[in-house]
């Protein structure tokens, strides 16, 4: 017998998946947010001409590139509260796993903006007499985020993607929440095929601006950093 | 703060176990990723409509989805489609595999467009038909410059493979899991799993930035 398809069950719980959706955006927001702030300065520090600061900068972006989210989840969820003696709710563990992982990535696209700027650009600000960091605020970063936009926006999609990951340690998210719907109605397949589709409209509606940001960067003639 | 990873080396026939399941689970999503990534390239660098069209929709759908939401759709969802159930490998290696059979056409796509277009016309004058000037000529030129990029892709499958904990196969993160809640040690045991992990993903990427360097100065 072909398999008699319901969605009421889902429509029923539509506030819970509107919730989990909240609880989503709210994750990918303050990991983006936070992510962008700590991410400049880990680039900052990478490119300091001192190495007590260039070398664990370099360090700490390496094992968040390299190592798999979902161990960092864990090991902030489950191992931190223990050595630092601090109560973890999920979505400080998810939030602080996620903005310094973005950070670790966002640094490497600073890091790659600022060495596209033209030496020239850093020649005519300290001859008007600027100092470096005056140069870096006022000449470099705005001339180099620009170019960077297409990077964050991609980077913003991939995270929105890893938020997911959250549901396994108990965070409500829209994937979470799928879970617990499906458990309850035993309609796994509505719930979780609603669910894979709002993810899709949604991160498909960021890429489409994403690109066409792109386009109009490539347009005016500016070029991008990857 | 008293560090004791004795009790994580009690269980290296635990972890060994999980290794032994994560390499499994890479090599399954390596091979079936990358190969269907071909196929799919292919289609969405077509021009007929009967091959891109489907390439395109399956490339967007799964590039603009969770790859867990994903492996857990195949594990809890799609058995109600079938008659029989689907055990926590297959949902895993299904989801990680269609998602970079995604990622990877993309790339294997934008390697073909980058050869110059000479080489068509050469290897058509020759007279090869277009299968034949794919796989002798364009392709091998193709995957030369792709070499990196599927590195990379390589990688994040690795990475990926802790998704499979989520459905409870046994590999890496799952026997963290495992050993931390028998033995009330997550501070090590979920220490030493993300520094097994670095150590033998480390290299890898250093292999990448490598093979980019040296390929930049080829080309």
């Amino acid at each position: 017998m072909a398999y008699q398809w319901d969605f009421t069950p889902v429509l029923t719980n539509a506030d819970l998946l509107a919730q989990g959706l909240v609880n989503t955006l709210k994750v990918t927001g303050t990991a983006l947010a936070c992510g962008l702030v700590l991410g400049l300065a880990f680039a900052l520090l990478r490119l300091s001409q001192n190495r007590l600061a260039s070398w664990p900068a370099g360090f700490i972006i390496e094992v968040f590139r390299t190592t798999p989210p979902l161990v960092q989840l864990f090991w902030f969820f489950f191992a931190l509260p223990l050595i630092a003696g601090i109560e973890m709710t999920p979505f400080m563990a998810a939030a602080v796993t996620f903005s310094i992982q973005s950070a670790a990535f966002f640094a490497e696209v600073f890091r790659a903006g600022i060495v596209s700027v033209e030496r020239g650009q850093w020649d005519g600000a300290r001859a008007i007499g600027m100092t470096h960091n005056q140069a870096l605020r006022r000449i470099v970063l705005p001339q180099a985020v620009k170019r960077m936009i297409p990077a964050f926006m991609e980077r913003a999609i991939e995270l929105m993607k890893t938020t997911t990951l959250v549901a396994t340690i108990a965070y409500a998210d829209l994937l979470f929440a799928a879970n617990e719907i499906a458990q309850k109605t035993f309609r796994p397949l509505e719930t979780f095929t609603v669910a894979a589709l709002i993810y899709f409209v949604f991160i498909t509606a960021f890429s489409l601006l994403a690109r066409r940001f792109e386009r109009r960067l490539a347009v005016s003639g500016e070029s991008t950093v990857h | 703060m008293h560090w004791d990873f004795a009790s994580v080396f009690a269980n290296t026939d635990a972890l060994l176990a999980g290794a032994v399941g994560t390499v499994r689970i890479f090599a399954i999503c390596l091979v079936l990723g990358l190969s269907l990534g071909l196929v799919v390239g292919l289609g969405r660098y077509s021009r007929h409509r009967l091959f891109y069209w489907p390439a395109t929709a399956f490339v967007e759908f799964f590039r603009n989805t969770p790859v867990l939401v994903q492996i857990l759709w195949f594990y809890f969802a799609m058995p109600m489609l079938l008659p029989f159930s689907i055990d926590p490998l297959a949902a895993a290696s299904l989801g990680i595999s269609l998602n970079s059979a995604a990622f990877s056409a993309e790339i294997y796509r934008g390697g073909i467009q980058s050869i110059d277009r000479g080489q068509w016309d050469g290897a058509r004058a020759l007279g090869m038909s277009f299968l034949q000037a794919m796989r002798r000529i364009i392709l091998p030129q193709a995957l030369k410059r792709l070499t990196p990029a599927l590195t990379n892709r390589a990688i994040e499958i690795f990475k990926m493979s802790t998704l499979a904990s989520a459905v409870a196969y046994v590999e890496l993160l799952q026997q963290a899991k495992l050993i931390a809640s028998l033995n009330f040690n997550p501070i090590e045991a979920y220490t030493a799993v993300a520094v097994i992990f670095f150590v033998f993903l480390w290299p890898l990427v250093q292999l990448t930035y490598v093979l980019e360097r040296r390929l930049a100065r080829d080309e």
